[in-house]
């Protein structure tokens, strides 16, 4: 007997995402029984197993962190866009001799 | 089942919205299209990070330089992704490599033109980000499940480059007139290549990517989009577009179909704009001199006793 892990996916436009897991002792049992566990109620369409064994992982989780301030990977390393916008609307009000200049 | 009998049945299926999978079966013209379609996708991401790549010694700060490079980092992520799909439909990764820099397949027009200076960055990161983020959302409901499913994904990162594009195109406009006038400059260059990026008005009767709901939207319907949704933006930023110029008609901004020069864009899809032979060649030579890495990246860990 082996442990499998169980991912299952609603309709196609979702990716599989890990559900639990069951005991087997080959993957078509480990196929009947996740769908016994994990299908019961229409939570998706299509479902997977992969021995657990088979399954890699960092040892040391340390290892995911980032490696130094990576802020501008994110939205908000873009922030205050309406302040921006009104500076940049008040430059041209100045340009076409309208504005407060 | 017959094969007619098969393609019906897939024909029915796709018509009501269904979904393709991988290992489902296909007609071989859908196979054949899709993946042509993907990895023209692919290769255009990785052509792209050029350009860009190009511009990084122009960055104004080491936060914009930092930024950039993450951006350069993400399209060739996107170019990863897209091959990883194109390969399960049957072709490897080496021939698809093989065939972009020998120049027997294509990438897409706006990256066969020069960059000249940061005002570029603002233009492509905000504008043709901007056109790519509009065919590329339409594409999230594409048949192809596989194709739709990492859009979402690429989809996600090119609107943080739309964040990027953006406030970089604010910070020139609300500065100097030399940095006002590099976004100016840029635009003039980019217009006539964003316009042609949507590609000329589909036919809807003899594509067989839209009738197999591959694509979803006709080129047409695409630009208008993009114009309807920037050009009112670019306009209130004092900027002015060149030829062919926007026009107001009713709710919409249209661009007279008479005033586009589709020449360029001929010349691009037989490989002769102005940067593809010297891109290619880069790209080329990038192949070669990194080979060893791809070997040595293939070869299993060895752990020293």
């Amino acid at each position: 007997m082996e442990v499998y892990e169980v991912f299952r996916r609603h309709g196609h436009k979702d990716p599989f995402e890990h559900c639990g897991a069951v005991i087997a002792p080959d993957p078509d049992m480990a196929l009947i029984m996740a769908k016994e566990c994990f299908l019961r109620r229409g939570e998706g369409e299509h479902l997977w197993v992969a021995r657990r064994s088979d399954i890699h992982s960092f040892k040391d989780e340390s290892l995911l962190e980032p490696t130094g301030d990576k802020s501008y990977r994110f939205a908000s390393g873009y922030r205050d866009v309406i302040h921006k916008r009104e500076k940049a609307l008040a430059r041209v009000r100045e340009l076409s001799g309208g504005g407060a200049a | 089942m017959t094969y007619e009998e098969k393609l019906a049945a897939f024909a029915e299926r796709v018509e009501a919205g269904g979904k393709v999978e991988t290992e489902d079966w296909m007609p071989d013209d859908y196979r054949r299209g899709v993946l042509k379609f993907v990895e023209m996708h692919a290769n255009s991401e990785i052509m792209g990070a050029l350009p860009e790549r190009e511009c990084l010694p122009s960055a104004p700060s080491l936060r914009r330089k930092m930024s950039l490079a993450a951006k350069i980092q993400d399209e060739v992520g996107h170019a990863q992704l897209l091959y990883r799909v194109a390969e399960d439909l049957g072709k490897s990764r080496h021939a698809m490599y093989e065939d972009l820099v020998t120049g027997k397949s294509k990438f897409h027009n706006v990256f066969h033109y020069p960059v000249r200076h940061w005002g570029d960055v603002a233009v492509i990161g905000w504008l043709i980000d901007g056109a790519a983020l509009v065919t590329q959302a339409a594409l999230r409901d594409s048949s192809y499940a596989p194709y739709a499913r990492v859009l979402k994904r690429i989809c996600a990162e090119e609107q943080l480059h739309l964040r990027h594009g953006e406030d970089i195109t604010l910070e020139l406009a609300s500065g100097t007139d030399r940095q006002r006038w590099m976004f100016q400059d840029a635009l003039e260059r980019w217009w006539l290549p964003i316009i042609h990026f949507f590609g000329p008005r589909s036919n809807v009767e003899k594509d067989l990517l839209l009738r197999w709901k591959v694509k979803t939207r006709t080129n047409e319907d695409l630009r208008q989009e993009f114009l309807d949704r920037y050009v009112p933006k670019v306009l209130e930023l004092g900027f002015t577009f060149p030829t062919p110029a926007p026009v107001r008609q009713g709710d919409h901004w249209v661009v007279r179909e008479e005033e586009i020069d589709w020449q360029p864009l001929e010349a691009i899809k037989r490989n002769q704009g102005p940067e593809t032979e010297r891109r290619l060649a880069w790209r080329r030579r990038m192949y070669d001199e990194h080979r060893w890495v791809r070997e040595a990246m293939a070869e299993p860990v060895v752990h020293a006793a």
